[in-house]
């Protein structure tokens, strides 16, 4: 009964020490900037994305839903949502899964800012691409605040249309990454 | 009196071409300056407790997110978790027995409100339904909204 006890503390405590590697939240922000001089409408945000960071392997991942992206005017939504644009009737998500590549440069148990190189895979309509950018993390206690910023080339995931040509909405819109593990 | 009758028929499609640049001008002008309305001034198309609607998802999916999306949902249940975003703050209501959960992020003028909530606070929040997903990450049903408010 007593090893019984000690085997389901000592199995309970190393299934507790490995889950606390994968840090999630449930709140991260992504923000989509694809305004140009002549048009300020293409920006919005989404503050419910969910991302993981494995502080052991270094792996990122985060999913956002398109339609989540909240814009400030209603017909700008629309047209983002739209089959010309994102179709996110089709392709619901946002991903991103990859890693960082010099996890050595990042000590995670002692306060500071490192910049991490991180490399994945973004799917985004549908279509992926690999994505190559430098994360900043900063450590501070528990908490692990990671932000990024790099772009992406619409083209590339075959999001086209008269707007992008028209030049009222950016080629290659700014992509900002925030989160926050606790 | 011909040339007279041809300049007045000129002087008319003019006018007529004139008001409709006019008409579609004002029209574009008000379609891309408009903003989202005031959540809380809405109307909500369905009012349901959050446990109702995570069942509703888990059971159907596809179904739920035809029956829900982009329509302003007023939800009822117990807040499970807040969450910092910036110097905002998320509400969630959880199923815990599987985790799913349901998470409502606030339009700016009801942000403040959103602070005032507590975990283990019973809440009513209207929102706009962005649709149920599962998350390969977290492996559960997650269904979240934007711009919400507190129903007042």
């Amino acid at each position: 009964m007593k090893k019984s006890i000690i085997l389901f503390a000592m199995v309970g405590l190393t299934t507790l020490a490995f889950a606390q590697k994968k840090q999630t939240t449930t709140s991260a922000t992504i923000i989509f900037d694809a305004t140009t001089s002549l048009d300020k409408l293409p920006k919005a945000d989404n503050k419910t994305v969910v991302a993981s960071l494995d502080t052991k392997t270094g792996n990122l991942a985060f999913e956002s839903v398109i339609k989540s992206f909240t814009f400030s005017n209603p017909k700008m939504q629309e047209h983002f949502n739209g089959d010309k644009w994102m179709d996110s009737d089709k392709f619901a998500t946002a991903t991103f899964s990859g890693k960082i590549t010099n996890l050595s440069a990042v000590n995670f148990k002692k306060d500071g800012t490192y910049n991490a190189n991180v490399t994945g895979d973004l799917s985004l309509h549908g279509i992926t691409k690999p994505v190559t950018t430098v994360a900043s993390i900063i450590v501070l206690g528990k908490t692990i605040s990671t932000t990024t910023n790099f772009s992406v080339k619409l083209a590339d995931y075959g999001v086209n249309g008269g707007a992008i040509a028209a030049g009222k909405v950016a080629t290659e819109p700014k992509i900002s990454v925030t989160a926050d593990f606790k | 009196m011909q040339t007279t009758n041809k300049r007045s028929w000129i002087k008319k499609v003019f006018v007529i071409i004139l008001v409709l640049l006019l008409a579609g001008g004002i029209a574009i002008y008000l379609i891309f300056t408009e903003k989202f309305e005031d959540t809380q001034k809405q109307s909500a198309a369905f009012s349901i407790s959050a446990d109702e609607l995570l069942k509703e998802f888990q059971t159907n999916e596809s179904a739920a997110n035809k029956k829900y999306i982009e329509k302003i949902i007023l939800v009822n249940g117990k807040i499970v978790e807040t969450e910092a975003v910036d110097s905002a703050i998320n509400i969630k209501m959880k199923d815990t027995l599987t985790g799913s959960y349901i998470i409502f992020a606030f339009q700016d003028q009801h942000i403040k409100d959103a602070k005032q909530f507590k975990e283990g606070d019973n809440v009513s929040i209207k929102g706009s339904c962005s649709g149920g997903i599962y998350s390969k990450i977290l492996e559960t049903e997650f269904i979240s909204f934007k711009r919400c408010a507190l129903n007042k």
